[in-house]
C-alpha cells in the first residue's frame, strides 16, 4: 500500500469561522512531510481532525486503507498512529520510566515491554534521567521524551505539531536525526512547523495550508521559489 | 510539582509469572513505603492491632471496630479522587445501596448456614454495579471536575429523599419493611456457622479480629492493583487525560472503573456498617454523611492508599473522641482542619508527614 | 370566581418559588459563574444575613435599614474570608469546595456555640390577604417584586457600571485586564464580597418568614446550586430561566406528590442537564443565538 493516509473533501467549521476547506490531501508510505502555512491557517485544526478530536461537518480520512472517520481518538492511535503535541504531553508527575512504560503497557508486557523502555531510553538519551520526575527535566529532553513515548511502540505514522517549539538550534538538529533514523526504520512522519531550517532539515515534500485549504504542494524547492507561497507568508505579516 | 511517592527507586526486577508477579506489586511507585523498615513497622503494627483485644473491653474494641468499618469508604474514595482524579460527593449512595441491600437480604433469606456472607457479598455488588451505572453515565457523558462532585452529591441526596419517604408499610421489599426515615432495623448480624452454635458477630471481639483482616486483605489488595498497568493508567488519567487517550487508552472505560471499584469499597463499609449495628438510615445518605468521607481524605492524604488509611482511622478515632469530651468544638474543629489542609498541607496532614519522615530517614542514612 | 381563585393560586405559587430560586441563587450564581468558585459557605453568609437582619430589627431598626445591614454584614465578612482564604484557590476548585464547605462547618458550629440553638426571629409583616377561600401572605408577594428588581439591578450593576464592566471584563481575561492596569486582586475580593453580600441580602430579605437557627442555611443551599448549576455562568441568560422553569418543576411536584418529590424533581434535573447541556441553560442559549 502506497497510501497511508487519505483525506477526502474534509470541511470543518466552528462558529462562523471555516478551519478546514475542501481538504484533499494525500501521504504516501515512507514520507517525511511536513505541513507549513501562516498563523491561523488550519494546522492545528487539521491535525486535531485527524486525530479525531473533531467530528469534520463532511469528509472522509482514510488510514491504511481504513475509514476512520468516524473512530473516537484512542481507536485511532490504536491502529497505528501516534502523535506528539506541541506542549509537551508528559506526565510530569510520573517518573521518566513510569512515562513510558504507560505509553506502552498496552502493547507490551513483561519482558518485551522492559526491553522497549530500554530501547526508548538509549535513543532518547535519557538512561541516566530514569528515576527522575518528568517534570524536572529540560524543556528538550521532555521533548525526547514525548517522542520516545510516541515511537516506542512503532506506529506506523507519527503525527507531530511544532516538534522544535522552544529547542536550542542545537536540540532542533538533534532532533531532525531522531526523525530520520525513525522514518529509516519505516515510519512515515507528517509534521507542522515553523521552523524553516528544520522543514529543510528533515521534509522531503510540504503542504502549504491557508486559511483552511490547501494552497500548494510540492518540495521544499519549489515552495520556496513560488511567489504566491511568499505573498501568503508577507501578506499574513502584514496584518 | 514534587512528586509526593517516593523517588522510582524500585529496579525493575525480571518478569515474573503469577502470584510472585502480583507480590512483586506490593511495592511500586504509587504508593509509599518501601523496603524492610517499613514491612517491618507495618508488621508490627498488625499484631499490636491483633494484641489489642486482650487489653481492652470488649465495648471498646467494638468501637474500635466501628472505627475499621468506614477505612474502606476511605480507601475507596482515595483510589477514585486521590489515584483518579475524580471528587466524588457521592460515594454515601453506595453506603446505604449496600447497607439497605444487606438489610433486605438478610432479613429475606435469614443467617443460618452463613447466608449472612452472601447477603454481604451481594450488597458489595449491588453496591459496585450501581457504581458502575454512574460511572458509566458521568464518564461516558465526558462529565468532569467540579461536576462530577455536583452530579455524585446530587444522587446521594435522591436516594436519602427517596428513602426519607418510605414510611408506610407498602414500602417493603419481601419481608424487610424500609421504614422510611426511621431506617431499617432488624437484620442479622455476620454469623458465622460453628458446630454447637452460630457464632453471631455483634460489636465485640470477634467481629474485631473479622474486621482486621479484611483491612489488611484490602490494603494489601489496592497496593497490588495500583502498582499494576492498571495503577498506572489511572494516575496517568489523572495528570493528564487528553494525553492519556492520544496514548491509545478509552479514558472513559478505566475512569468508569476506578470509579466502580471505589463503589464497591463503600457498599463494603455500607453492608457492614449495617450487620455491625443491625441498622441503616437514610440520613447515611445525607449531606453531613456525604462530606465525611471527604473530609478524612482530604486530611489524611488522598494521592497515597497507606495514607489514605492511617489519616482516616486517625481523624475518624479524634472526631469521635472530640465529639464525646467536647462535643460543640468537634465540628469547629472538623472545620479548621479542611481549611487548615487545603491551605497549608494539601496533600494530607498524613501523607505530608509521612513524606516528611521518608525524607528525614533518607537523609540519616547518608 | 373559582378559576381566577386557581389561576391566583397557581401564579402565587409560581411567583414564590421564582422568587426563592432567584433571590437564594443570586450571590452564588455571581460567585460561581463570574469566579468559577464553588462556595459551600454560601447558607452561612445567608444566615449571617438573616441574623443580622433580625438582631437589627429587634434593636428598633425599619425593616428595609435592617435587612441592607444584613447585607452588609454578610459582605464584609466574604471579603475578609476571600482575602484569607478564597484568595489562594483559584486555581484549585475542587480545593475550594473542600475550603468553603470547612468555613460552613465553623460558621454554623460558630453560632450554635456563641448565640445558641436558635435566636428570636421577627414576624412576617404586611399580613395576608384573601382571593378566593384561601389567604396569601402579601410579603410573598412583595419578595416576587424584590427578585425581579435584583435581577433588574444586577443587569445595571453588570452591563451599565464601570464596576461591572471592569468586573466582567477581569474574570474573562485577568491578564489582558492587569496589563490595562486593572487591580485585579481588588475585583475579585469586591466580586467575592458582592456574592456574600447577595446570599446576605437573602438572607435577610427572607429573615421575617423562618426561624432563627445556625442551620438555617441549608434550607437555601440545595436549591442554590441547583439553579446555579441548571442556569450556567450567565445570571441573565442562565440562571434567571433556570429560575422559571426549576419553580415550575418544583411548584408542580410539589402540588401533585408533595414536598420531597418536589426536591427529588430537582435533584434529577440537575443531573440531566449537566449530561444534556453542559454549561448550563446560558451556553445553550448562547448557542441557539448564533
Amino acid at each position: 500500500m502506497t497510501r497511508i493516509l487519505e483525506v477526502s473533501k474534509l470541511n470543518k467549521s466552528f462558529g462562523g469561522v471555516t478551519v478546514a476547506r475542501e481538504i484533499d490531501f494525500t501521504l504516501e508510505t515512507g514520507a517525511m512531510h511536513c505541513l507549513i502555512g501562516p498563523n491561523g491557517a488550519g494546522k492545528s485544526s487539521f491535525f486535531r481532525l485527524l486525530l479525531g478530536e473533531h467530528a469534520p461537518d463532511s469528509g472522509t480520512i482514510t488510514f491504511c486503507g481504513e475509514d476512520i472517520t468516524t473512530l473516537r481518538s484512542f481507536q485511532r492511535i490504536r491502529r497505528g498512529i501516534s502523535v506528539k503535541f506541541q506542549v509537551p504531553g508528559i506526565f510530569k508527575a510520573l517518573s521518566v520510566r513510569q512515562n513510558l512504560e504507560v505509553a506502552f503497557q498496552h502493547h507490551l508486557h513483561g519482558a518485551s515491554l522492559g526491553d522497549t523502555v530500554r530501547r526508548v531510553l538509549e535513543f532518547t538519551n535519557l538512561t541516566g534521567a530514569v528515576t527522575t520526575p518528568a517534570g524536572e527535566l529540560s524543556h528538550g529532553q521532555q521533548q525526547w521524551l514525548e517522542i520516545g513515548m510516541a515511537v516506542g511502540v512503532e506506529p506506523k505514522l507519527l503525527l507531530l505539531d511544532e516538534p522544535t517549539a522552544g529547542m536550542s538550534p542545537d536540540e532542533t538538529r538533534k532532533t531532525g536525526d531522531m526523525l530520520h533514523d525513525l522514518n529509516g526504520r519505516g515510519i512515515t512522519i507528517l509534521a507542522v512547523e515553523h521552523d524553516m531550517a528544520f522543514v529543510q532539515q528533515i521534509a522531503h515534500s510540504v503542504t502549504v495550508l491557508h486559511m483552511g485549504a490547501i494552497f500548494a504542494e510540492g518540495s521544499i524547492a519549489e515552495m520556496t521559489a513560488h511567489p504566491g507561497v511568499q505573498e501568503i507568508y508577507l501578506g499574513a505579516a502584514d496584518d | 510539582m514534587s512528586s509526593l511517592n517516593s523517588p522510582d527507586t524500585t529496579a525493575r526486577p525480571p518478569a515474573r509469572r503469577g502470584p510472585r508477579k502480583w507480590l512483586a506489586r506490593l511495592e511500586g511507585p504509587q504508593t509509599m513505603g518501601h523496603g524492610p523498615a517499613f514491612w517491618a513497622a507495618a508488621v508490627l503494627v498488625i499484631l499490636a492491632a491483633a494484641a489489642y483485644p486482650q487489653f481492652a473491653n470488649d465495648f471498646t474494641v467494638g468501637n474500635v471496630a466501628y472505627f475499621m468499618v468506614w477505612t474502606f469508604m476511605a480507601m475507596g474514595l482515595g483510589v477514585v479522587w486521590g489515584y483518579g482524579g475524580a471528587l466524588s460527593f457521592g460515594q454515601t449512595a453506595f453506603f446505604g445501596l449496600a447497607g439497605y441491600g444487606y438489610g433486605v437480604v438478610s432479613i429475606n433469606i435469614g443467617s443460618a448456614f452463613g447466608l449472612t456472607w452472601l447477603a454481604l457479598v451481594l450488597a458489595v455488588a449491588l453496591g459496585g454495579a450501581f457504581a458502575l451505572l454512574i460511572g458509566y453515565f458521568m464518564f461516558y457523558g465526558r462529565i468532569k471536575g467540579v461536576f462530577i462532585g455536583i452530579v455524585t452529591l446530587s444522587v446521594t441526596l435522591v436516594l436519602e429523599t427517596f428513602m426519607a419517604q418510605t414510611a408506610g408499610p407498602q414500602w417493603r421489599i419481601g419481608d424487610a419493611r424500609l421504614n422510611g426515615f426511621n431506617g431499617m432495623s432488624g437484620m442479622p448480624p455476620l454469623t458465622v456457622p460453628w458446630p454447637g452454635g452460630d457464632i453471631l458477630l455483634y460489636s465485640g471481639t470477634a467481629l474485631y479480629y473479622v474486621l482486621l483482616a479484611m483491612v489488611v486483605l484490602v490494603y494489601l489488595g489496592l497496593r497490588m492493583l495500583l502498582n499494576a498497568p492498571f495503577g498506572n493508567v489511572l494516575v496517568a488519567i489523572r495528570e493528564n487525560p487528553e494525553r492519556t487517550e492520544m496514548l491509545g487508552y478509552d479514558i472513559r472505560f478505566y475512569q468508569m472503573l476506578a470509579f466502580g471499584l471505589g463503589g464497591a469499597l463503600a457498599g463494603l463499609s455500607g453492608a457492614l456498617y449495617t450487620a455491625w449495628g443491625q441498622y441503616i438510615t437514610p440520613s447515611s445518605m445525607g449531606l453531613t454523611a456525604a462530606a465525611l468521607p471527604i473530609v478524612w481524605v482530604a486530611v489524611g492524604g488522598r494521592r497515597d492508599i497507606t495514607a489514605t488509611l492511617l489519616g482516616s482511622l486517625l481523624v475518624i478515632a479524634g472526631f469521635q473522641s472530640l465529639t464525646i469530651y467536647g462535643s460543640q468544638y468537634a465540628l469547629v474543629v472538623m472545620g479548621g482542619l479542611l481549611v487548615f489542609t487545603v491551605l497549608v498541607t494539601p496533600d494530607g496532614l498524613v501523607a505530608t508527614a509521612m513524606d516528611r519522615i521518608g525524607r528525614l530517614s533518607r537523609k540519616m542514612r547518608r | 370566581m373559582d378559576v381566577v381563585a386557581a389561576l391566583f393560586s397557581t401564579v402565587y405559587q409560581f411567583g414564590d418559588a421564582f422568587a426563592f430560586l432567584v433571590i437564594s441563587c443570586a450571590g452564588l450564581a455571581v460567585i460561581f459563574g463570574m469566579m468559577g468558585i464553588i462556595n459551600l459557605a454560601h447558607g452561612e453568609f445567608i444566615m449571617c444575613g438573616a441574623y443580622v437582619t433580625a438582631a437589627t430589627a429587634r434593636a428598633g431598626l425599619p425593616l428595609p435599614l435592617a435587612i441592607a445591614c444584613g447585607a452588609l454584614a454578610a459582605a464584609a465578612v466574604g471579603m475578609v474570608v476571600e482575602r484569607t482564604v478564597i484568595r489562594h484557590l483559584y486555581h484549585r476548585p475542587l480545593d475550594s469546595i473542600i475550603a468553603t464547605w470547612g468555613i460552613s462547618l465553623i460558621a454554623t458550629q460558630g453560632v450554635l456555640i456563641v448565640l445558641g440553638p436558635t435566636m428570636q426571629g421577627i414576624g412576617t409583616p404586611l399580613g395576608s390577604m384573601a382571593v378566593g377561600d384561601r389567604s396569601y401572605s402579601i410579603y410573598r408577594l412583595v419578595l416576587f417584586a424584590a427578585s425581579i428588581g435584583l435581577l433588574a439591578s444586577l443587569y445595571l450593576l453588570f452591563y451599565r457600571t464601570r464596576f461591572g464592566v471592569i468586573a466582567r471584563a477581569t474574570i474573562q481575561r485577568p491578564a489582558m485586564a492587569r496589563a490595562l492596569g486593572v487591580d485585579t486582586r481588588r475585583v475579585y475580593g469586591l466580586t467575592f464580597g458582592l456574592g456574600a453580600g447577595l446570599a446576605g441580602l437573602a438572607g435577610g430579605l427572607y429573615a421575617p418568614t423562618m426561624t432563627m437557627v445556625p442551620t438555617m442555611g441549608a434550607t437555601f443551599i440545595v436549591e442554590s446550586f441547583v439553579t446555579v448549576v441548571v442556569g450556567g455562568t450567565d445570571i441573565f441568560m442562565g440562571a434567571a430561566p433556570a429560575a422559571a422553569i426549576l419553580a415550575v418543576i418544583r411548584a408542580g411536584l410539589t402540588a401533585w406528590y408533595g414536598q420531597l418529590f418536589g426536591q427529588i424533581g430537582l435533584l434529577v434535573a440537575v443531573i440531566v442537564v449537566i449530561r444534556v447541556l453542559p454549561g448550563g441553560l446560558s451556553a445553550f442559549i448562547r448557542r441557539w443565538q448564533r
